[in-house]
Protein backbone atom coordinates (compact mmCIF):
# COMPACT_ATOMS: atom_id res chain seq x y z
CA UNK A 1 0.00 0.00 0.00
CA UNK A 2 2.69 2.45 1.04
CA UNK A 3 4.84 1.42 -1.92
CA UNK A 4 1.97 1.92 -4.36
CA UNK A 5 1.25 5.36 -2.93
CA UNK A 6 4.91 6.35 -3.31
CA UNK A 7 5.04 5.14 -6.93
CA UNK A 8 1.79 6.91 -7.85
CA UNK A 9 3.01 10.07 -6.11
CA UNK A 10 6.28 10.00 -8.02
CA UNK A 11 4.57 9.49 -11.39
CA UNK A 12 2.02 12.26 -10.79
CA UNK A 13 4.72 14.57 -9.47
CA UNK A 14 6.93 13.91 -12.50
CA UNK A 15 4.02 14.62 -14.87
CA UNK A 16 3.24 17.92 -13.15
CA UNK A 17 6.93 18.80 -12.85
CA UNK A 18 7.50 18.30 -16.59
CA UNK A 19 4.97 21.03 -17.33
CA UNK A 20 5.90 23.32 -14.46
CA UNK A 21 7.70 26.59 -15.24
CA UNK A 22 11.42 26.96 -14.73
CA UNK A 23 12.52 28.89 -11.66
CA UNK A 24 15.17 31.56 -11.78
CA UNK A 25 18.76 30.27 -11.61
CA UNK A 26 19.55 32.38 -8.55
CA UNK A 27 17.13 30.33 -6.47
CA UNK A 28 17.98 26.95 -7.93
CA UNK A 29 20.71 26.52 -5.30
CA UNK A 30 18.15 26.90 -2.53
CA UNK A 31 15.74 24.50 -4.19
CA UNK A 32 18.51 21.93 -4.53
CA UNK A 33 19.26 21.99 -0.81
CA UNK A 34 15.54 21.84 -0.01
CA UNK A 35 15.23 18.77 -2.23
CA UNK A 36 18.06 17.04 -0.37
CA UNK A 37 16.42 17.86 2.97
CA UNK A 38 13.01 16.63 1.80
CA UNK A 39 14.52 13.47 0.34
CA UNK A 40 16.10 12.77 3.71
CA UNK A 41 12.70 13.20 5.39
CA UNK A 42 11.06 10.79 2.95
CA UNK A 43 13.67 8.11 3.52
CA UNK A 44 13.36 8.69 7.25
CA UNK A 45 9.58 8.29 6.94
CA UNK A 46 9.91 5.03 5.04
CA UNK A 47 12.42 3.67 7.56
CA UNK A 48 10.21 4.52 10.53
CA UNK A 49 7.18 3.01 8.77
CA UNK A 50 9.09 -0.23 8.44
CA UNK A 51 10.00 -0.08 12.10
CA UNK A 52 6.37 0.66 12.94
CA UNK A 53 7.23 3.90 14.70
CA UNK A 54 5.86 6.29 12.08
CA UNK A 55 4.53 9.52 13.55
CA UNK A 56 2.69 11.70 11.07
CA UNK A 57 3.31 15.00 12.84
CA UNK A 58 7.03 14.30 13.15
CA UNK A 59 7.19 13.32 9.49
CA UNK A 60 5.25 16.27 8.04
CA UNK A 61 6.93 18.85 10.27
CA UNK A 62 10.31 17.32 9.43
CA UNK A 63 9.59 17.40 5.71
CA UNK A 64 8.69 21.06 5.54
CA UNK A 65 10.73 22.21 8.55
CA UNK A 66 13.99 20.71 7.33
CA UNK A 67 13.49 22.07 3.83
CA UNK A 68 12.76 25.59 5.06
CA UNK A 69 15.51 25.50 7.67
CA UNK A 70 18.08 24.35 5.16
CA UNK A 71 17.06 27.11 2.77
CA UNK A 72 17.39 29.68 5.54
CA UNK A 73 20.78 28.31 6.56
CA UNK A 74 21.99 28.40 2.96
CA UNK A 75 20.81 31.99 2.70
CA UNK A 76 22.60 32.88 5.93
CA UNK A 77 25.72 31.13 4.69
CA UNK A 78 25.64 33.16 1.50
CA UNK A 79 25.40 36.37 3.53
CA UNK A 80 28.24 35.31 5.86
CA UNK A 81 30.31 33.97 2.94
CA UNK A 82 30.48 30.51 4.59
CA UNK A 83 29.34 27.45 2.67
CA UNK A 84 26.84 26.32 5.30
CA UNK A 85 24.96 24.31 2.69
CA UNK A 86 27.89 21.89 2.66
CA UNK A 87 27.17 21.04 6.30
CA UNK A 88 23.49 20.57 5.49
CA UNK A 89 24.35 18.24 2.61
CA UNK A 90 26.73 16.19 4.78
CA UNK A 91 24.14 15.79 7.52
CA UNK A 92 21.20 15.02 5.25
CA UNK A 93 23.03 12.66 2.94
CA UNK A 94 24.63 10.93 5.92
CA UNK A 95 21.19 10.37 7.44
CA UNK A 96 19.88 9.25 4.09
CA UNK A 97 22.48 6.49 4.02
CA UNK A 98 21.61 5.46 7.58
CA UNK A 99 17.93 5.26 6.70
CA UNK A 100 18.67 3.38 3.50
CA UNK A 101 20.71 0.90 5.56
CA UNK A 102 17.73 0.41 7.90
CA UNK A 103 15.40 -0.18 4.94
CA UNK A 104 17.89 -2.56 3.35
CA UNK A 105 18.35 -4.55 6.57
CA UNK A 106 14.63 -4.79 7.10
CA UNK A 107 14.03 -6.38 3.71
CA UNK A 108 17.20 -8.47 3.94
CA UNK A 109 16.00 -9.92 7.29
CA UNK A 110 12.61 -10.64 5.83
CA UNK A 111 14.15 -12.38 2.85
CA UNK A 112 16.56 -14.40 5.04
CA UNK A 113 13.73 -15.52 7.33
CA UNK A 114 11.70 -16.73 4.40
CA UNK A 115 14.74 -18.52 3.03
CA UNK A 116 15.37 -20.29 6.33
CA UNK A 117 11.79 -21.41 6.67
CA UNK A 118 11.95 -23.32 3.41
CA UNK B 1 -1.51 4.29 12.96
CA UNK B 2 -3.87 4.02 10.04
CA UNK B 3 -1.94 2.54 7.14
CA UNK B 4 -4.03 4.31 4.49
CA UNK B 5 -3.37 7.67 6.06
CA UNK B 6 0.35 7.00 6.08
CA UNK B 7 0.24 5.99 2.44
CA UNK B 8 -1.70 9.12 1.52
CA UNK B 9 0.73 11.42 3.31
CA UNK B 10 3.75 9.68 1.78
CA UNK B 11 2.11 9.93 -1.65
CA UNK B 12 1.48 13.66 -1.33
CA UNK B 13 5.00 14.23 -0.08
CA UNK B 14 6.37 12.26 -3.03
CA UNK B 15 4.36 14.44 -5.44
CA UNK B 16 5.86 17.59 -3.95
CA UNK B 17 9.33 16.10 -3.98
CA UNK B 18 9.22 14.92 -7.59
CA UNK B 19 7.81 18.27 -8.77
CA UNK B 20 10.69 20.02 -7.03
CA UNK B 21 13.23 17.62 -8.54
CA UNK B 22 11.78 18.01 -12.05
CA UNK B 23 11.78 21.81 -11.80
CA UNK B 24 15.33 21.80 -10.52
CA UNK B 25 16.54 19.48 -13.29
CA UNK B 26 14.87 21.66 -15.90
CA UNK B 27 16.40 24.81 -14.44
CA UNK B 28 19.88 23.29 -14.43
CA UNK B 29 19.44 22.08 -18.02
CA UNK B 30 18.31 25.55 -19.08
CA UNK B 31 21.35 27.07 -17.43
CA UNK B 32 23.56 24.63 -19.34
CA UNK B 33 22.09 25.89 -22.58
CA UNK B 34 23.11 29.40 -21.60
CA UNK B 35 26.64 28.66 -20.39
CA UNK B 36 27.97 25.21 -21.18
CA UNK B 37 29.19 23.14 -18.29
CA UNK B 38 32.41 22.10 -20.01
CA UNK B 39 33.66 25.52 -20.96
CA UNK B 40 34.06 26.66 -17.39
CA UNK B 41 34.18 23.33 -15.60
CA UNK B 42 37.38 24.27 -13.81
CA UNK B 43 35.73 27.44 -12.56
CA UNK B 44 32.39 26.29 -11.22
CA UNK B 45 32.07 29.43 -9.18
CA UNK B 46 32.69 31.67 -12.15
CA UNK B 47 30.05 29.87 -14.20
CA UNK B 48 27.58 30.34 -11.38
CA UNK B 49 28.44 34.01 -11.22
CA UNK B 50 28.03 34.45 -14.97
CA UNK B 51 24.61 32.80 -14.92
CA UNK B 52 23.41 34.85 -11.97
CA UNK B 53 24.65 38.14 -13.37
CA UNK B 54 23.16 37.39 -16.78
CA UNK B 55 19.83 36.62 -15.17
CA UNK B 56 19.99 39.83 -13.18
CA UNK B 57 20.87 41.75 -16.34
CA UNK B 58 17.95 40.22 -18.22
CA UNK B 59 15.54 41.12 -15.42
CA UNK B 60 16.79 44.69 -15.24
CA UNK B 61 16.67 44.96 -19.02
CA UNK B 62 13.04 43.86 -19.03
CA UNK B 63 12.27 46.52 -16.44
CA UNK B 64 14.07 49.13 -18.53
CA UNK B 65 12.04 48.15 -21.58
CA UNK B 66 8.86 48.46 -19.57
CA UNK B 67 9.89 51.87 -18.26
CA UNK B 68 10.67 53.05 -21.78
CA UNK B 69 7.26 51.93 -22.93
CA UNK B 70 5.67 53.82 -20.04
CA UNK B 71 7.70 56.88 -20.91
CA UNK B 72 6.55 56.68 -24.50
CA UNK B 73 2.92 56.51 -23.43
CA UNK B 74 3.32 59.38 -20.97
CA UNK B 75 4.96 61.47 -23.65
CA UNK B 76 2.16 60.72 -26.08
CA UNK B 77 -0.40 61.67 -23.45
CA UNK B 78 1.37 64.88 -22.53
CA UNK B 79 1.78 65.91 -26.15
CA UNK B 80 -1.74 65.07 -27.25
CA UNK B 81 -3.15 68.58 -27.04
CA UNK B 82 -0.23 70.68 -28.15
CA UNK B 83 1.08 70.97 -31.70
CA UNK B 84 4.60 71.96 -30.66
CA UNK B 85 4.81 69.11 -28.21
CA UNK B 86 3.44 66.75 -30.82
CA UNK B 87 6.18 67.75 -33.22
CA UNK B 88 8.82 67.26 -30.53
CA UNK B 89 7.33 63.87 -29.74
CA UNK B 90 7.55 62.84 -33.38
CA UNK B 91 11.12 64.05 -33.48
CA UNK B 92 12.03 61.94 -30.47
CA UNK B 93 10.45 58.87 -32.04
CA UNK B 94 12.31 59.47 -35.28
CA UNK B 95 15.64 59.97 -33.54
CA UNK B 96 15.15 56.84 -31.47
CA UNK B 97 14.51 54.89 -34.64
CA UNK B 98 17.70 56.19 -36.22
CA UNK B 99 19.74 55.63 -33.07
CA UNK B 100 18.59 52.02 -32.98
CA UNK B 101 16.66 52.33 -29.73
CA UNK B 102 13.51 50.85 -31.23
CA UNK B 103 12.70 47.91 -33.43
CA UNK B 104 12.19 48.99 -37.01
CA UNK B 105 10.71 47.34 -40.06
CA UNK B 106 10.42 48.10 -43.73
CA UNK B 107 11.57 47.15 -47.21
CA UNK B 108 15.13 46.15 -47.91
CA UNK B 109 17.46 43.28 -48.66
CA UNK B 110 18.69 40.21 -46.86
CA UNK B 111 22.23 38.95 -47.46
CA UNK B 112 23.14 35.46 -46.33
CA UNK B 113 26.80 34.49 -46.05
CA UNK B 114 28.16 31.08 -45.18
CA UNK B 115 31.50 29.30 -45.19
CA UNK B 116 32.07 26.90 -48.03
CA UNK B 117 32.24 23.57 -46.25
CA UNK B 118 32.42 21.46 -49.40
CA UNK B 119 36.11 22.03 -49.99
CA UNK B 120 38.79 20.25 -48.02
CA UNK B 121 42.00 21.87 -46.86
CA UNK B 122 44.14 19.57 -49.02
CA UNK B 123 42.45 20.46 -52.29
CA UNK B 124 42.65 24.23 -52.28
CA UNK B 125 45.47 26.73 -52.18
CA UNK B 126 44.04 29.05 -49.55
CA UNK B 127 41.30 27.76 -47.27
CA UNK B 128 40.94 31.18 -45.70
CA UNK B 129 39.34 32.60 -48.83
CA UNK B 130 36.44 30.14 -48.46
CA UNK B 131 35.49 31.51 -45.05
CA UNK B 132 33.54 34.56 -43.93
CA UNK B 133 35.80 37.02 -42.15
CA UNK B 134 35.13 40.08 -40.04
CA UNK B 135 36.54 42.40 -42.69
CA UNK B 136 34.00 41.01 -45.18
CA UNK B 137 31.29 42.12 -42.79
CA UNK B 138 32.84 45.57 -42.42
CA UNK B 139 33.06 45.97 -46.20
CA UNK B 140 29.46 44.91 -46.70
CA UNK B 141 28.15 47.14 -43.91
CA UNK B 142 30.08 50.07 -45.38
CA UNK B 143 28.66 49.39 -48.83
CA UNK B 144 25.16 49.11 -47.42
CA UNK B 145 25.33 52.41 -45.57
CA UNK B 146 27.00 54.02 -48.57
CA UNK B 147 24.11 52.87 -50.76
CA UNK B 148 21.59 54.46 -48.42
CA UNK B 149 20.62 51.72 -46.00
CA UNK B 150 18.87 53.22 -42.99
CA UNK B 151 19.16 50.32 -40.56
CA UNK B 152 21.46 47.31 -40.70
CA UNK B 153 21.71 44.25 -38.51
CA UNK B 154 24.05 41.27 -38.57
CA UNK B 155 22.55 38.15 -37.01
CA UNK B 156 20.13 40.39 -35.10
CA UNK B 157 22.89 42.67 -33.81
CA UNK B 158 21.90 46.20 -34.81
CA UNK B 159 24.72 48.23 -36.29
CA UNK B 160 24.78 51.59 -34.51
CA UNK B 161 27.31 54.39 -34.18
CA UNK B 162 29.17 52.66 -31.33
CA UNK B 163 29.21 49.21 -32.88
CA UNK B 164 32.54 47.49 -33.32
CA UNK B 165 33.02 44.55 -35.65
CA UNK B 166 36.00 42.61 -34.43
CA UNK B 167 37.72 39.35 -35.28
CA UNK B 168 37.68 37.00 -32.31
CA UNK B 169 39.20 33.79 -33.60
CA UNK B 170 36.60 31.53 -35.11
CA UNK B 171 33.76 33.95 -34.42
CA UNK B 172 33.14 37.64 -34.98
CA UNK B 173 32.28 39.96 -32.15
CA UNK B 174 29.63 42.58 -32.87
CA UNK B 175 28.43 44.87 -30.08
CA UNK B 176 30.45 42.59 -27.81
CA UNK B 177 28.28 39.60 -28.69
CA UNK B 178 29.43 36.47 -30.45
CA UNK B 179 28.33 36.12 -34.07
CA UNK B 180 29.13 33.12 -36.22
CA UNK B 181 28.25 31.62 -39.60
CA UNK B 182 25.73 31.39 -41.20
CA UNK B 183 25.52 35.17 -41.22
CA UNK B 184 22.33 37.01 -42.10
CA UNK B 185 22.69 40.69 -42.83
CA UNK B 186 19.45 42.61 -42.98
CA UNK B 187 19.31 46.13 -44.33
CA UNK B 188 16.37 48.49 -44.63
CA UNK B 189 16.46 50.86 -47.58
CA UNK B 190 15.29 51.11 -51.16
CA UNK B 191 15.42 47.41 -52.17
CA UNK B 192 16.26 47.88 -55.83
CA UNK B 193 19.14 50.24 -55.21
CA UNK B 194 20.58 48.16 -52.39
CA UNK B 195 20.23 44.92 -54.32
CA UNK B 196 21.76 45.99 -57.62
CA UNK B 197 24.56 48.00 -56.03
CA UNK B 198 25.53 45.08 -53.80
CA UNK B 199 25.59 42.46 -56.55
CA UNK B 200 27.16 44.72 -59.16
CA UNK B 201 29.93 43.26 -61.32
CA UNK B 202 33.25 43.67 -59.58
CA UNK B 203 31.52 44.48 -56.33
CA UNK B 204 32.55 43.07 -53.01
CA UNK B 205 29.90 40.37 -52.91
CA UNK B 206 30.89 39.14 -56.36
CA UNK B 207 34.50 38.97 -55.28
CA UNK B 208 33.49 36.97 -52.21
CA UNK B 209 31.46 34.64 -54.39
CA UNK B 210 34.36 34.05 -56.74
CA UNK B 211 36.56 33.41 -53.71
CA UNK B 212 34.27 30.51 -52.88
CA UNK B 213 32.14 31.91 -50.05
CA UNK B 214 28.46 31.11 -50.26
CA UNK B 215 26.63 34.37 -50.87
CA UNK B 216 22.92 34.78 -51.31
CA UNK B 217 21.11 38.10 -51.70
CA UNK B 218 17.36 38.64 -51.84
CA UNK B 219 14.98 41.57 -51.78
CA UNK B 220 12.24 41.60 -49.23
CA UNK B 221 9.24 43.79 -48.53
CA UNK B 222 9.02 42.99 -44.88
CA UNK B 223 12.21 43.12 -42.86
CA UNK B 224 12.25 43.58 -39.12
CA UNK B 225 15.46 44.75 -37.52
CA UNK B 226 15.71 44.45 -33.73
CA UNK B 227 16.75 47.32 -31.55
CA UNK B 228 20.27 47.90 -30.25
CA UNK B 229 20.53 45.92 -27.04
CA UNK B 230 23.50 47.71 -25.60
CA UNK B 231 23.65 50.99 -23.75
CA UNK B 232 24.95 54.33 -24.98
CA UNK B 233 27.29 55.86 -22.46
CA UNK B 234 28.08 59.56 -22.19
CA UNK B 235 30.59 59.88 -19.40
CA UNK B 236 33.20 61.95 -21.22
CA UNK B 237 31.16 63.88 -23.74
CA UNK B 238 30.83 67.45 -22.56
Amino acid sequence: MVLIAIIIGCVVGALIGMNAPVISYTYSGYLAIAIVAALDSVFGGIASTLKGKFDMMVFVSGFFGNAILSILLTFLGEKLNVDIYLAAIVVFVGRMFTNLAIIRRHYLDKWMNRHQEK
Amino acid sequence: MDKNKVALILGIVCIILTIAICVQVKTVEDAEKEVGKNTLSANGGLRDEVLKIREKYNNEYKELEKAELDLEQLRAQAAANNTVDLQKQEQITKINKLLGNTEVSGKGIIITLDDNREVSADEVLNVSSYLVHYNDLIEIVNELFNTGAEAVSINNQRIVSTTGIMCDGNIVRINGEMVGVPITIKAIGLPNVLYYQLIRTGGYLERMKSDGVKVFVEQSDNITIPKFEGVYTHDYIK
